[in-house]
This record gives structure tokens, C-alpha cells and sequence, in this order.
């Protein structure tokens, strides 16, 4: 079988982003500090959820658990173990793989509401019962100390799971099994009665965003060196990731990536700005309900019908 | 040997509780069950129907009892101005609503419960706001009760009573029904959808907000912007439990709701209480295939 890449101006551009990226890795974090791996982080976020929510129209609010487990995974392999991070990333993406598949599963088989219930309800029992799980720092978290603190080595990391997700999101969607995707989401009676197996679509692709989502979360707990429950189990990462995806494009090649960039200087550019502190979530909420109703393609849909010239390259 | 009375008193409060649960559920019911349309910013509403409660507390000294009937008002305004700016676009001409559709109503009322919570959080500030009001406590033998509890749990069932008989006695109840099983056959005998659906919003959402009020009853700590990050959940599960749609199905699910959190809570602790409260959800939407293929 051959497996083709699907050459087109749409991957040039992808290829062309990241390439960039890497080459200016160590002047972006010479000027603008951590910064820039964070915001490589709610990429890679944004990326993960897009595979799930922006693919299949299946909107799940869920998501942070994937991430908390992939930190969690870090942080007790950092701190009990006195494992390389590198390794706490592995088992944070395999974790989150793990868990995806499981609650996948079951939670796959619900349809529109139900699913979005089902996956915000499970965060918060999620929530609870870590608070119940003494070994988990009930709520007190845990504090990581790696040594020295390594920039290159969260930019390289982070990049790498960005990059592989981009690619991996533009593929997908080229390939056989984008076809079915694509049925799936317009109507998935009518896909299934034509053939497509769409509970196993739907896993690949929830655990897929399960593994990078996991991956992610280690990335942060390594840069932040800190697990707190609340913070890395908070529903706010959940409704982050999805504002951006929003914002950026539901299903796009770029929209996570534009997304990301807008919520994520946002949110920064109103927590160093004294007079619009805390003004951040309610301009992003804004922003995410006039896009869904208004603009439900997101800002790369948006451009593409404005703009016909541009269709090939943003996909 | 486990003590007859403490099981007692603790199903008691159990029930107390799952009247309060019914009623802030039974709301985001009835707008689920007429329009399909599930509001995900269900909590937030839900907390200022309680910040309407604690300021009219605070200027006139009013009782939650007192002030439910004015947040009801209230809510009946937000409801159409909800279904105006939201639900219309979605559900106007078309006779059932198709996924597509259902995500856009998910994600436009996600970012609206966003707005809205941060914005309390700047207006209200962060810290927890007690509602004073405490008309004490009865005692029956071997238990007391909180009288508070007592009349915020008498007058949720009213209000399910009242919406019950409103939906199967009148015309436009009769409307609303017709409605929320067959679009294009209640227009055949017409009934003007927009109208029937724009009323339906409205009702629950003063249903909500008068729950918001009740429920400051049940959080003596105070209330805070936080609030419906912890109820719109528990009234996702409410509902599905009781089944969208079905009236009496809020009180069944409030009241299972309410027990299992008080009883798991008195046997270990609260964070098991809302762990198991929640978890349920699964099991139940297995049993019964609910919303599944």
C-alpha cells in the first residue's frame, strides 16, 4: 500500500509555519521569553480538541482531563520516580491514549447534547474524586523540581507535538478516512448507512486528541513545575481550547493555530494591562458567541470565502 | 449497627435538598424538552436568579420566598430576549433541529455562560454573599428540620404542580406540548411556532431564576459567580435522569439526585458525594439509551 502525503500549497504552508518556528526557536524565546512555549502549548491544545470537536462536530468539554493526566503523569514520574521529563512526556501522551479509548467508549455512543454533557458532567466528578485521592496531593498539588530550568529543550518538545498534530490534522483529513469523517459530520445516519464505520472513526479520532491533549499536559507541568488540581483540572482549559478552536476555524488546517495565537495574546495582553485585568474571559466569551452564530466557520472560514485566491492554501 | 434516626434525617434533608435540585433543573427542562436546545449557560443564569435574591435581600430585607415571584418576572423578560438573540436563528422555519444546528446553539450558549460568569465575577466581585434569612428549625422526634428548607422545598413543588397543570390544561400549554413533538403538525392546527417557542423559553427561564433565589436557602456560605459551575451540572444530570421534557421527571431526578449526594456525603465525605453524584450520569444514559445510536 502506498502512503501518500497529499502534496498540495496548503501542506507547503504548514511545512513553511513550522519550519520557521524551529529556525527562530532561540531568538523567539531570546526576545519574548517562556511566553512563546506557552503559547506552543495552547496550540498543541488547541490541535488536540480540533482532531475531536472540529473534525466530527462533536463538542466536548472534557478535554482538560487528558491534559491533567498527561501532567499528573509528569509530575509523578518527575517527582517519584526521578525520571528524565522526556520520558514523563511519553507516558503522559500513552495515559492519555489510555484513557481517551476508555471513556471514548462509552461516551462515544451518545449524540449531540448528550455527548457535551456527558464529557463536562465527567470533569467535574473527575474533579471530585481527585479531591478524594489522598495521594494526589488533595488539592494542595504537587511541586516539581527538574534542576535547571531548560527553555530549549520545552520549545523543541512542545514544537514537535504541534507540528506532528498539524500535519497529522492535514492528512487525516486528505486520506480515505477523511472522506468518512467528513460524511460523519454532515450526517452521521446517512454516513453509516453508506458504509462508513463511524464508532470506530470517532475513537481513532478521540483518542488520538486523548494522546496529544496528554502529551500537552506534561509539556505544561514540566514548564510550569507545579501541579495544582484545581489549576490543571480547572473546566477554564477546557472552555480555552474551545473558544480556540472557535475563533480559529472548526476543522481547519491553520484555525487552531490562528486561534490559539488570538486567545492566548489576549488573555496576555488583558493580564498585563492594569485597567483590563480580568477582563478576558468575558471579551472571549463574547467573541466565541458572535463567531458561533455569525461566523460559525471561525476566522480561517471567514477568510476563505472573502478572499477566493487563498482557498488552495488555507484549508 | 446503623441508627435508624441518623438514616432518617438524613433521607429527610436528602429530600429537602432534591426539592431545591428540582427546581433549578426544571427550567433548562423545559426548554430542552419544547426547543431540543440545551443551554449551556444554564448556571449562570441560575446565579443571578440567587444575585437577584441577595441584593433584594440587602435592600429590602426580603425573604427568598418573597423575592422568587420578582426574579420569576425577570427571567420571563431574559427568556425572550434569550430566545430572540439565540434560539431564533437556529429553530425559525425548520421542523426538527439537526445536529449542525444543536452544536452552534451548544457553542454560542457556552460563550455566553463565559461572558456571563467572568462579567459577575468583575460586577459582583468574587467574594461569597450570604442571604440573610433564617426562620429557624421544627422539630419532629427524633430530627429537626430546617424550616427554610421546608418552604423552599414546599414551594418547588408548587411550581413543578403549577407548570404541570399549565402544559396539560390550557390551550397554550396544550400548544407548548404540541409543539415539542411534531413542529410541522402543530402548525397544521395552528399554532404559531415562534410564538409557542419564545414562550416556553421564557417560562423557564423565570422557572431558573427563581430557583437561583430558593437555592440561596441551601448555600449558607454564601453565593458567589462561581455558583452554576457547580449546578448546571448537577441539573445536566437532573434532567437526563428525569428525562427531558417530562415534568415530574425534574422532581424524580432532583429528588434522586439530592438523596444520593446526602446520603454518600454522611458514609464518607462531600467530594465522594458529587463524584458518585456525577459519575451517575453515565450509567443512567446506558440504561436508557438515551441519546445514543
Amino acid at each position: 500500500m502506498k502512503v501518500s502525503l497529499y502534496p498540495g500549497p496548503a501542506l507547503y504552508l504548514v511545512v513553511g509555519i513550522f519550519g520557521g518556528l524551529a529556525a527562530v526557536g532561540p531568538l523567539l524565546l531570546l526576545g519574548f521569553g517562556s511566553v512563546v512555549t506557552t503559547l506552543l502549548i495552547y496550540m498543541a491544545l488547541a490541535y488536540s480538541l480540533n482532531l475531536i470537536t472540529g473534525l466530527t462536530g462533536y463538542v466536548h468539554f472534557g478535554h482538560v482531563i487528558f491534559m491533567g493526566i498527561g501532567a499528573y503523569a509528569l509530575g509523578v514520574t518527575a517527582s517519584a520516580f526521578r525520571l528524565d521529563p522526556l520520558p514523563g512526556v511519553l507516558l503522559g501522551a500513552s495515559l492519555g491514549f489510555a484513557f481517551a479509548v476508555g471513556i471514548g467508549l462509552v461516551t462515544l455512543r451518545f449524540r449531540g447534547a448528550y455527548f457535551a454533557i456527558a464529557s463536562l458532567v465527567l470533569v467535574l466528578g473527575t474533579q471530585n474524586a481527585i479531591l478524594a485521592i489522598p495521594q494526589l496531593g488533595e488539592g494542595r498539588g504537587i511541586f516539581l523540581n527538574f534542576g535547571s530550568f531548560q527553555p530549549l529543550s520545552h520549545y523543541y518538545t512542545i514544537w514537535a507535538i504541534v507540528f506532528i498534530e498539524a500535519f497529522l490534522t492535514y492528512w487525516i483529513k486528505r486520506g480515505r478516512i477523511g472522506y468518512g469523517i467528513r460524511a460523519l459530520k454532515g450526517d452521521e445516519d446517512a454516513a453509516r448507512a453508506l458504509g462508513v464505520d463511524a464508532a470506530r472513526l470517532k475513537l481513532v479520532l478521540f483518542s488520538l486528541s486523548g494522546l496529544f491533549a496528554g502529551a500537552a499536559g506534561a509539556v505544561y507541568a514540566w514548564t510550569t513545575s507545579n501541579l495544582v488540581p484545581p489549576v490543571n483540572f480547572a473546566i477554564r482549559f477546557s472552555l480555552l481550547m474551545l473558544a480556540m478552536i472557535i475563533i480559529g476555524g472548526l476543522g481547519t488546517d491553520l484555525g487552531p493555530l490562528i486561534g490559539a495565537a488570538i486567545v492566548y495574546l489576549l488573555s496576555y495582553v488583558f493580564a498585563t494591562t492594569p485597567l483590563l485585568i480580568g477582563f478576558d474571559l468575558i471579551v472571549i466569551g463574547v467573541l466565541v458567541t458572535v463567531m458561533a452564530l455569525f461566523l460559525p466557520q471561525g476566522i480561517v472560514g471567514m477568510v476563505r470565502e472573502r478572499v477566493p485566491s487563498l482557498r488552495k492554501v488555507l484549508e | 449497627m446503623v441508627d435508624a434516626a441518623l438514616v432518617v434525617s438524613n433521607l429527610a434533608y436528602g429530600v429537602l435538598l432534591g426539592c431545591v435540585f428540582a427546581v433549578i433543573a426544571h427550567g433548562l427542562n423545559l426548554i430542552w424538552g419544547v426547543t431540543k436546545v440545551v443551554n449551556v449557560a444554564h448556571g449562570e443564569f441560575i446565579m443571578l436568579g440567587a444575585y437577584g435574591a441577595y441584593f433584594f435581600n440587602v435592600w429590602f430585607g426580603a425573604s427568598p420566598l418573597v423575592i422568587a415571584p420578582v426574579d420569576a418576572a425577570i427571567g420571563l423578560a431574559v427568556g425572550f430576549a434569550f430566545y430572540f438573540g439565540f434560539l431564533h436563528r437556529e429553530l425559525k422555519g425548520k421542523e426538527t433541529i439537526g445536529l449542525q444546528s444543536e452544536m452552534v446553539t451548544l457553542v454560542a450558549t457556552f460563550g455566553l455562560g463565559l461572558a456571563i460568569s467572568n462579567a459577575a465575577v468583575r460586577v459582583f466581585k468574587g467574594d461569597p454573599r450570604a442571604v440573610r434569612w433564617d426562620p429557624g428549625a421544627i422539630d419532629i422526634g427524633f430530627m429537626t428540620l430546617p424550616l427554610g428548607g421546608l418552604y423552599v422545598a414546599i414551594l418547588s413543588i408548587l411550581i413543578i404542580a403549577a407548570s404541570h397543570v399549565f402544559l396539560t390544561r390550557t390551550y397554550l400549554g396544550n400548544a407548548i406540548r404540541a409543539y415539542s413533538q411534531d413542529i410541522s403538525a402543530a402548525q397544521l392546527i395552528g399554532v404559531n411556532p415562534t410564538y409557542v417557542a419564545a414562550i416556553a423559553t421564557a417560562i423557564g427561564f423565570s422557572i431558573t431564576m427563581a430557583g437561583g433565589a430558593l437555592l440561596t436557602v441551601w448555600v449558607p456560605t454564601g453565593i458567589d459567580p462561581y455558583l452554576g459551575h457547580l449546578y448546571a451540572p448537577i441539573s445536566f444530570v437532573i434532567v437526563v435522569l428525569g428525562g427531558p421534557g417530562r415534568m415530574w421527571g425534574s422532581l424524580v431526578g432532583g429528588l434522586t439526585m439530592g438523596i444520593v449526594i446526602d446520603v454518600v456525603q454522611a458514609v464518607s465525605s462531600v467530594s465522594v458525594a458529587y463524584a458518585t453524584a456525577f459519575f451517575l450520569l453515565i450509567p443512567v444514559l446506558l440504561i436508557k439509551r438515551e441519546g445514543m445510536q
